[in-house]
């Protein structure tokens, strides 16, 4: 699988998806225009990683200051092949980063962790 | 270019001159004209030099036409050449002929004096007869023409060769006495005459060789001149001006600097010049055209967008019309204010207050996306609050955010009836009854606070919104929440655009947050709600600092009027 680099811009976060380590990043803030077309490949890359059998642990670190709604929901999108894929067997860890002091992302990475119940969702906090 | 018609032009000149017998005018090229044809240079004026008027050459001099510039070299230089020549042949055929004259003088002289000693005897002439032979011999002489022996008394007693009279200029004469010995009385006279004709003729033809020469030396020079100078001079100055003549018309054509034959280095340090400046001119003019097209295209944009902003301006007006009066709730014991403001004019953020059989309602709404679509879901939520409440009757919060749920998944097709979107709505609701003092809420992604006092409640309802296409098994589950509102105590519906507000710089940039809008909220209790909103929206600004806001924001703030004293 090639490793997926997209820059950060205002509008869309850092991606770095280098699935031959098995770690996956997302960092800045993401509220585009259109989610579904920036998040849309990113969840068929991953799709396509997990198809394929690796004993390989999986980190996905998570480091948003701020996400729209709907990419919300694509981050949902991307957790939930992900805790499929814990569910089998691999090992998978979301590390939800925040800032110390930041309830809003903290009580997001709450909401998020209640649907996770095979992959681990580590609460990160960073010093400000 | 046209090195083509450089060397058909060639030969053609060539003929006329040598067709024209080389007089000075004919020897020139006179088809400048055709140059200009070819160049496309006709309204360029030209004089035709093919009928030379007077002061045509002056204004070929002057460079109006450039065929010119060989003839007038050729008329400049070669008057001089040819009397040079002409002279110098002339002067040497002079000196050469003075030479020869002064030679067979001299001979004349010395065969007479050498005839006249041999004869000189005293008594010779008694019998002249003796010396015949001596006289005879002068006759070897191929120039000799005539010889005549007179006694002292000047009788002539022998002639030898023609003595008619020639003409005196092709006769050399020399005289001889004949002195027997020194100091005594000459004894007669020998007259010796040769011809210089063999002279004239050669200097005659020395004569006709000097004009030849020079005849031949200006068909030469004619012929190198125009060659020479239409190969590196003409030429390349015609490229330069095709090129000029393309430039004119902001065709960015450069001079060619290897061409068939080199110009001169002049034209070529010139032709390099025109080069740099063409690219010059080039660069400019393409930024130019850059400018212009970018210009054009900020133009449209900026039509597109009046056009844009206008249409969603008018939006606007639709979507204020469909949100309530604010003083709806005046007659149910409210103190209502509210802060809504779209991100783009128009946007996803809804509510909705209404008093109805003594009740008051209270609802916030946050549709997925904003500006023009989301505005679209309001509508959707708005019709279907109100067939609700009206219709159907409902009054209990929860029950129609369950009823809204279905509704506006129907409505938008993602009930598996194959719609592709994926919409739906955070949306909190009160019930408000003044009766009883008691608020009923229920959320759906949207949470109720209050702050009462030093202490702040968030009553948080369901985690999802609701509308959303759902997932088999999935069921949504919204409770009733019940609070007795006591005076002093402000309740807070808000969508997620009030709390996240994105300021500080580098380590501290952070949201908001909840906590953060609660704060400034509750630090104002004692000022009027519309008061308190409007420091809120100030706050915010402020928290901002520059940075762009990133969702529509509305908030709904309420409390119970302070209790007339007379009830």
């Amino acid at each position: 699988m090639d490793r997926i680099q997209i820059s950060a811009t205002d509008r869309s976060p850092q991606v770095d998806f280098d699935f031959a380590a098995g770690h996956l990043s997302l960092r800045g803030e993401s509220y585009p225009e259109d989610a579904a077309a920036f998040f849309g490949p990113l969840l068929q890359a991953l799709r396509a990683y997990l198809a394929i059998a690796s004993e390989t642990p999986i980190v996905f670190e998570v480091r948003l200051a701020y996400f729209n709604s709907s990419s919300a929901k694509a981050l949902m999108n991307l957790f939930m092949p992900l805790e499929d894929a814990a569910e089998e067997g691999r090992r998978v860890t979301v590390e939800w980063r925040f800032l110390d002091g930041d309830e809003t992302i903290e009580e997001a990475g709450e909401d998020f962790a209640a649907d996770f119940s095979h992959a681990r969702f580590e609460l990160v906090r960073e010093a400000a | 270019m046209t090195d083509e018609a450089i060397t058909e032009a060639l030969p053609a000149s060539g003929a006329s001159a040598s067709k024209r017998g080389g007089s000075l005018r004919g020897a020139g090229p006179r088809r400048s004209s055709d140059f200009m044809s070819a160049a496309e240079f006709l309204d360029v004026t030209s004089n035709d030099p093919g009928t030379m008027r007077p002061g045509a050459l002056r204004g070929s001099a002057q460079g109006r036409d450039l065929d010119s510039l060989a003839h007038t070299l050729f008329l400049r230089i070669y008057p001089v050449i040819a009397v040079v020549v002409l002279v110098t042949q002339i002067g040497i055929a002079w000196v050469n002929y003075r030479d020869q004259l002064h030679l067979y003088t001299e001979r004349a002289d010395l065969m007479a004096a050498i005839t006249a000693s041999s004869i000189a005897r005293p008594e010779w002439s008694a019998s002249p007869q003796v010396y015949h032979r001596q006289m005879e011999a002068l006759t070897l002489d191929p120039a000799f023409r005539s010889a005549t022996l007179r006694d002292a008394n000047g009788t002539v007693l022998m002639t030898l060769g023609e003595t008619r009279r020639a003409r005196s200029f092709e006769l050399i004469s020399a005289q001889a006495d004949l002195v027997a010995a020194p100091g005594t009385a000459p004894l007669g006279r020998l007259t010796l005459s040769i011809s210089a004709e063999d002279l004239r003729s050669n200097a005659e033809k020395q004569g006709i060789l000097a004009v030849v020469t020079s005849l031949i030396l200006m068909l030469a020079f004619v012929l190198t001149l125009h060659a020479n100078v239409r190969r590196h001079v003409l030429a390349p100055l015609k490229r330069l001006l095709l090129a000029m003549r393309e430039v004119e018309h902001k065709r960015w054509v450069a001079v060619e600097l290897d061409g068939a034959f080199r110009a001169s280095n002049e034209i070529d340090v010139i032709s390099q010049a025109f080069n740099r400046m063409v690219d010059g001119l080039r660069s400019g003019d393409e930024a130019k055209q850059l400018l212009q097209q970018l210009e054009q295209a900020h133009r449209k944009l900026a039509d597109a967008n009046h056009l844009v902003m206008e249409s969603i301006g008018y939006a606007r007006r639709i979507q204020s019309s469909v949100l309530p009066d604010r003083k709806a709730l005046d007659g149910t014991g409210l103190e209502v204010a509210v802060l809504w403001e779209p991100l783009h004019l128009v946007g996803g953020d809804y509510f909705w207050l209404e008093e109805i059989d003594g009740l008051g309602i209270l609802l916030v709404a946050d549709c997925t996306g904003h500006g023009v679509p989301g505005a679209f879901l309001t509508l959707i939520v708005a019709t279907a609050l109100d067939r609700l409440i009206h219709e159907r009757g409902l009054r209990d919060p929860a029950a129609i955010l369950v009823a809204l749920d279905g509704m506006v998944r129907t409505q938008l097709r993602q009930d598996g009836r194959g719609s592709e979107s994926d919409d739906g709505l955070d949306c909190g609701l009160c019930i408000w009854d003044p009766e009883a003092a008691e608020i009923r809420f229920a959320g759906a992604g949207t949470a109720l606070t209050t702050i009462d006092g030093a202490a702040v409640t968030r009553i948080r309802g369901a985690k999802r919104g609701i509308g959303y296409p759902r997932r088999t098994g999935e069921h949504i589950a919204i409770e009733e929440s019940r609070l007795r509102v006591t005076p002093g105590m402000t309740l807070y519906l808000m969508t997620d655009g009030i709390t996240d507000q994105m300021g500080g710089a580098g380590p501290t940039r952070r949201l908001l947050g909840h906590r953060g809008v609660m704060d400034i909220l509750a630090s104002h209790q004692q000022a009027p709600l519309s008061e308190q909103v409007a420091i809120l929206d100030t706050s915010l600004a402020a928290y901002r600092a520059g940075e762009g806001r990133r969702d529509d924001m509305t908030l709904v703030a309420f409390r119970p009027k302070a209790m007339p004293r007379a009830m």
